[in-house]
């Protein structure tokens, strides 16, 4: 009886450690499957045919359709630079420089994926409407109230978490085969100012 | 003896976690319901071009969707013979994507590697053959860029990132006048 009961209790936590690592290597990614950088992180085979089975199933779960890597790059963020989780509660500058690409944008969302209400009708800035400094750099100010420069409106209403992803499409640059590749120092830096 | 079983028991339940965790990875693709495919076969037949409507935040088919892209899509349907996708591409920023459906990306054109603003491919399975299917003149046949896919039924995701508010429109005609049919007629 003691043994059954062992026996039991093993079970029930090999189930426990089973399904939350095969979750979190999932939806968080690991090294094996997921490139970061600072608070990006990037799936790199993500789209691929040939893609690992912990792609597959991430891609599977995420209900998206994204291009491959050898096509474009995403990388989501829901934390700042510091590590702190991106509320609308908060106002960001996010900062970048140039990226060598053919089309980028950057779009904010909900936690759930979906767009965020506001009266400009503004979701996201691409490489052909950012307001740019001559070195080719660009500030938006992810905020819920108006800003100056690139405002990308994070909604009024009650406080909620916000994901940003970065498209980036045809990359100029790429490794041997074939994925786009951005330089760490590329993708922007997303810095908390003030909260409610 | 006494510690033996204890360190049994743990080693049975890290096998145990390693095989619950490989079985759940590898289930996982089969027991997501809504994955890119399953949201967008319900919003019409095959082989026909559909035009997804600007987004509205809240009303996206699929989640983290681009609101300066416009999407347009054919669910093709080889069964019959292969399909053609016509139109002109006004933007060489355009990609026109192909998917099983898993979400697999097995072939991608960009509209930057066109040799023409024209859009002309066909889609066929490994063991179809183009002229074959009824196309009128050899040299037709010759010159039609065929896209081999490994289903028989998949999507052809094109995507329109917008450059500027101006070209909208255009963007948005260019799309509407995308056509997806049987290649046989």
């Amino acid at each position: 009886m003691r043994t059954l009961l062992q026996l039991i209790a093993v079970f029930a936590v090999a189930l426990l450690l089973g399904i939350s690592s095969a979750r979190y290597m999932i939806e968080h990614g690991s090294p094996l499957t997921t490139k970061r950088v600072g608070p990006w992180a990037s799936w790199v085979s993500e789209g691929n045919p040939n893609s690992d089975p912990y792609t597959k199933a991430h891609l599977a779960r995420s209900g998206r359709l994204p291009l491959t890597s050898t096509t474009a790059r995403y990388f989501t963020a829901n934390t700042d630079s510091a590590g702190d989780d991106l509320t609308s509660a908060c106002e960001y500058l996010i900062e970048g420089p140039a990226l060598n690409a053919r089309w980028w944008s950057l779009a904010v969302y909900d936690e759930h994926g979906s767009l965020i209400e506001n009266p400009s009708q503004r979701f996201s800035f691409n490489s052909e409407e950012a307001i740019r400094r001559a070195d080719g750099t660009y500030r938006i100010n992810l905020a819920s109230n108006a800003r100056p420069e690139n405002w990308l409106p994070s909604g009024t209403g009650p406080e909620r978490k916000l994901v940003l992803m970065l498209r980036i499409y045809s990359p100029r640059e790429t490794d041997s085969s074939g994925i786009g590749q951005i330089a760490d120092d590329r993708l922007p830096k997303i810095e908390r100012k003030a909260c409610n | 003896m006494q510690l033996r079983v204890p360190l049994l028991y743990i080693l049975l339940c890290l096998v145990l976690a390693g095989l619950i965790h490989i079985a759940a990875v590898l289930a996982l693709p089969g027991l997501a319901p809504k994955n890119g495919w399953a949201r967008l076969v319900p919003l019409g037949p095959t082989n026909t071009m559909i035009q997804m409507t600007p987004l509205t935040p809240g009303q996206e088919v699929m989640p983290m969707m681009a609101a300066d892209v416009r999407y347009a899509f054919c669910r093709f349907d080889l069964a019959q013979g292969p399909v053609r996708l016509k139109g002109s591409v006004p933007n060489d920023l355009w990609m026109i994507a192909f998917y099983t459906p898993e979400g697999d990306n097995f072939y991608t054109v960009p509209g930057a590697d066109m040799k023409s603003a024209q859009l002309d491919l066909v889609i066929a399975t490994a063991d179809q053959t183009v002229a074959e299917a009824g196309v009128d003149a050899p040299e037709e046949a010759d010159e039609l860029f065929v896209i081999k896919s490994p289903v028989q039924e998949g999507l052809a995701v094109i995507r329109a990132p917008l450059s500027g508010p101006s070209r909208t429109a255009r963007a948005e005609a260019a799309l509407k006048a995308t056509v997806c049919s049987p290649l046989k007629k």
